[in-house]
């Protein structure tokens, strides 16, 4: 009887599952918008297709040569491998994190009679999923390409991908469950939301590093230069080639990776779902949020209106590690240009035009993120709202919190810069403070009221906004890489941003909404 | 004549309107005295807290005219703003900052004196039952600590018309004792506080004056007693007068000595 509840419940409870994914799914690509499957699956064919696209620019040339799977090409395909297992485990990392800490539908599924190893076995197998579809979502154009010019060998590469989706939310678990039994609860919070944060950027960043020390050059392909492969790569008969192998359909170690794959996913859900109930208790029962704070008697300050806003910006983003982890993962890319500074440094005098151009790409990047914590992720709206100071002044006052920070970021680089080029170190500040300005504008004029735990999804919510504030930092960037190197070409990208600019704001008129707006 | 009429009314609206895809508001009049303590009553979607909010700056209204203390609140948004306190009924507060913090930011949003500002904020959280807890996180406080902490915020500045929106859901006895008693206090200082409730008792117990609203419009009003006198039998409780008016007016038949004395208090 008990037997058959429990397989009931969880058939259900699968169904459940899948269909929450869907909807995270749908809601993701129908802009949230629109819950119509038409909606997202006109979305995900739209995407996909210019996936296609790229992905045939890119492997043409490859296979025009005969497709021989060199040392280039193996390790193209092995730190392509590397780089989808970071950005996957950084994902599940996440995942794995909410679903211990976020109460959601805990309190109902631990109070169910249905097992919860079995509950919590099955949610663990359903992120396994959807990490394997995210990364072929971003992969499969490629391996469609490759089947097509190459021969349908290539389309083991789908194996491929899934086991190393397995392999990454299997280590997800892990890594979770032995920080939760080292460091403890609270701290497990703060850490894995920081290392899921930092992860996925870290290797791409490393590359890159790697490419300056060697290279002195900033771009990452510098590394898949043959003599550097053949000095540095291992050997061809090297078992760090085997994932390359399989991607080509190579029987044997295809065999191999999906078999250790696999047992590792399921030795990992295994333990995690055993564990997961008595995890969750003490995870619900510890409250991050009931830290105690130094405790002083000491008097209030006096601030300006703005003077308040700002400080409980910066206070806000100053303890939410959440935050913390994504602001500093736009900081981490500005890392590479310092290293190359630093590299460079009294060599080159035209370094402002390497560096300026991912500076202001990071800057603007970074700007986006704070301008919608500033400007829409605010958690007590109608505080702020009735408060006696003007709509306008309430806006300066958030995007003076904005640029405090990103000010702090970026003095550093620039004046580093100054030393070697004041006129470049001039050029790149401007450009990243006029990025950072369009990103703000950006928020401002798409502006709508959200709680800030929304953040993770903020892209998602408006791609008019997203798309918007990416574009104008590619054109900032442009125009500040060409002005650093004296040409005059830097008026295209300037008039294009103004263009670009101009249309978002046309764009956004009329998506603001009527509430809080009053009496601006 | 005409300055004495509105230096005792706290809060006059004249002719308010706001539609949505229907109307919400309509034409709604409605004056409150100094010193009131006002119960707004009505069914799910009447239009109470959408007129509220117009009220509060938080909507803004398709027509009609706002008053706060001889103020006119779409005129002189800011000046309004100095002298009123809004509280939702869902505590909208900083899960990363403390009791303390709160108060502290608030204050600096009113422009108070800072050390006038501390001392209100001791002053309260006492009262509130919350100095212990006044340098922990909210994150972690249950939504009675949450409101208490929303209802500080909205105080320390001494506003002379306070609005709260059901500030009373989900509050255990003890908490709703300490609110109501902090409202009670106002009052007798002067304060003018309109509230809307869906614990009619409470209506019935602290309110001096009950508005009924359904479908945007005031479909009553008056004291307790006097709702008790028009309505059709006498010892009502508030309920079943609440009951017979909305009722009333579902079935177009409204209470007409209420509707009478809600057009002419308005007026």
């Amino acid at each position: 009887m008990s037997a058959g509840i429990s397989k009931s419940a969880l058939s259900h409870f699968t169904h459940h599952e899948v269909r929450l994914t869907w909807r995270d799914w749908s809601w993701l690509f129908s802009g949230r918008r629109n819950r119509s499957t038409n909606r997202a699956l006109i979305g995900i064919v739209a995407i996909a297709g210019v996936l296609h696209l790229i992905g045939y620019g890119v492997l043409n040339s490859f296979f025009a040569r005969g497709g021989e799977l060199n040392q280039t090409a193996m390790a193209v395909i092995t730190v392509t491998l590397v780089l989808s297992f970071t950005m996957l485990l950084s994902q599940s990392l996440e995942s794995v994190t909410r679903a211990f800490y976020a109460r959601d539908d805990l309190d109902l599924l631990l109070s169910s009679p249905a097992p919860s190893r079995d509950l919590f076995l099955v949610r663990i197998g359903m992120m396994g999923v959807t990490s394997w579809l995210m990364s072929v979502l971003l992969i499969a154009p490629f391996i469609n390409i490759a089947a097509i010019l190459g021969g349908a060998a290539w389309l083991a590469g789908y194996a491929v991908m899934l086991a190393v989706a397995m392999v990454a939310t299997g280590a997800a678990v892990l890594i979770t469950l032995l920080m939760f039994r080292t460091i403890g609860p609270q701290r497990t919070r703060l850490i894995s939301q920081i290392v899921a944060a930092v992860i996925g950027a870290a290797f791409l960043i490393g590359l890159q590093v790697v490419a300056i020390i060697a290279y002195g050059s900033m771009s990452r392909f510098s590394l898949f230069n043959p003599e550097f492969l053949s000095a540095y790569a291992p050997q061809e008969s090297s078992v760090l080639w085997l994932p390359a192998h399989a991607v080509t359909g190579v029987g044997g170690p295809l065999l191999a990776l999906l078999v250790i794959g696999t047992l590792f996913f399921v030795l990992s859900s295994y333990i995690g779902a055993t564990q997961f109930r008595e995890i969750v208790v003490q995870a619900l029962g510890v409250s991050e949020e009931t830290r105690k704070e130094t405790r002083t008697r000491r008097a209030f300050k006096m601030r300006s209106t703005s003077g308040a806003l700002v400080h409980k910006e910066l206070k806000l983003i100053g303890r939410d590690p959440w935050l913390l982890s994504q602001t500093l993962m736009q900081v981490l890319y500005l890392l590479p240009p310092a290293l190359m500074l630093w590299v460079t440094f009294g060599e080159e005098t035209q370094i402002s035009v390497i560096i300026s151009p991912v500076v202001v790409m990071a800057i603007g990047q970074l700007a986006g993120g704070l301008a919608w914590l500033t400007i829409s992720g605010e958690d007590a709206p109608d505080l702020i709202a009735t408060a006696p100071v003007s709509a306008k002044s309430r806006l300066r006052a958030k995007v003076k919190a904005v640029l405090v920070i990103v000010a702090a970021v970026l003095s550093p680089l620039v004046l580093g810069l100054a030393v070697v080029s004041v006129g470049g170190a001039a050029i790149t500040f401007a450009g990243a403070m006029t990025a950072a300005a369009c990103a703000i504008l950006v928020q401002l004029w798409f502006r709508a009221q959200a709680k800030r735990t929304m953040f993770r999804r903020r892209q998602v919510a408006s791609k008019a906004a997203t798309f918007s504030e990416a574009g104008a930092s590619i054109l900032c960037a442009g125009t500040t890489a060409l002005l650093a190197a004296g040409s005059s070409l830097a008026v295209i990208p300037a008039c294009l941003l103004i263009v670009a600019m101009f249309m978002t704001w046309r764009m956004a008129q009329g998506t603001v909404e009527d509430d809080m707006t009053a009496f601006a | 004549m005409e300055q004495s009429r509105l230096t005792a009314s706290a809060l006059v609206i004249n002719d308010l309107r706001k539609s949505f895809s229907s109307p919400a508001v309509d034409d709604l009049s409605l004056t409150i005295r100094t010193g009131e303590f006002y119960a707004l009553l009505g069914p799910n979607g009447a239009g109470k807290t959408t007129t509220l909010r117009m009220v509060a700056g938080l909507l803004r209204a398709d027509a009609g005219s706002v008053s706060i203390c001889g103020i006119d609140a779409f005129a002189d948004p800011i000046e309004a703003k100095r002298i009123l306190a809004w509280v939702p009924d869902e505590p909208m507060i900083y899960d990363k900052l403390t009791p303390l913090e709160y108060l502290e930011f608030v204050s600096g949003l009113w422009s108070m004196d800072p050390d006038h500002a501390r001392f209100k904020a001791d002053s309260l959280l006492e009262q509130f039952g919350l100095a212990d807890h006044a340098d922990e996180r909210c994150g972690g406080f249950s939504k009675g600590m949450r409101q208490k902490v929303a209802l500080a915020g909205a105080l320390i500045h001494e506003p002379r018309l306070i609005i709260l929106d059901e500030p009373l859901t989900g509050l255990d006895a003890g908490s709703a004792r300490q609110v109501k008693n902090v409202l009670e206090d106002l009052v007798a200082e002067g304060v003018t506080v309109i509230m809307t409730t869906h614990i009619l008792e409470v209506a019935e117990r602290m309110a001096d004056r009950i508005g009924i609203i359904a479908k945007g419009r005031l479909i009553a009003e008056g004291t307790l007693e006097e709702l008790r006198e028009r309505a059709s039998a006498g010892g009502m409780t508030l309920e079943d007068i609440f009951l017979e008016v909305v009722a009333g007016d579902t079935n177009a038949a409204p209470l007409e000595a209420g509707l009478s004395n809600a057009d002419g208090a308005a007026a």
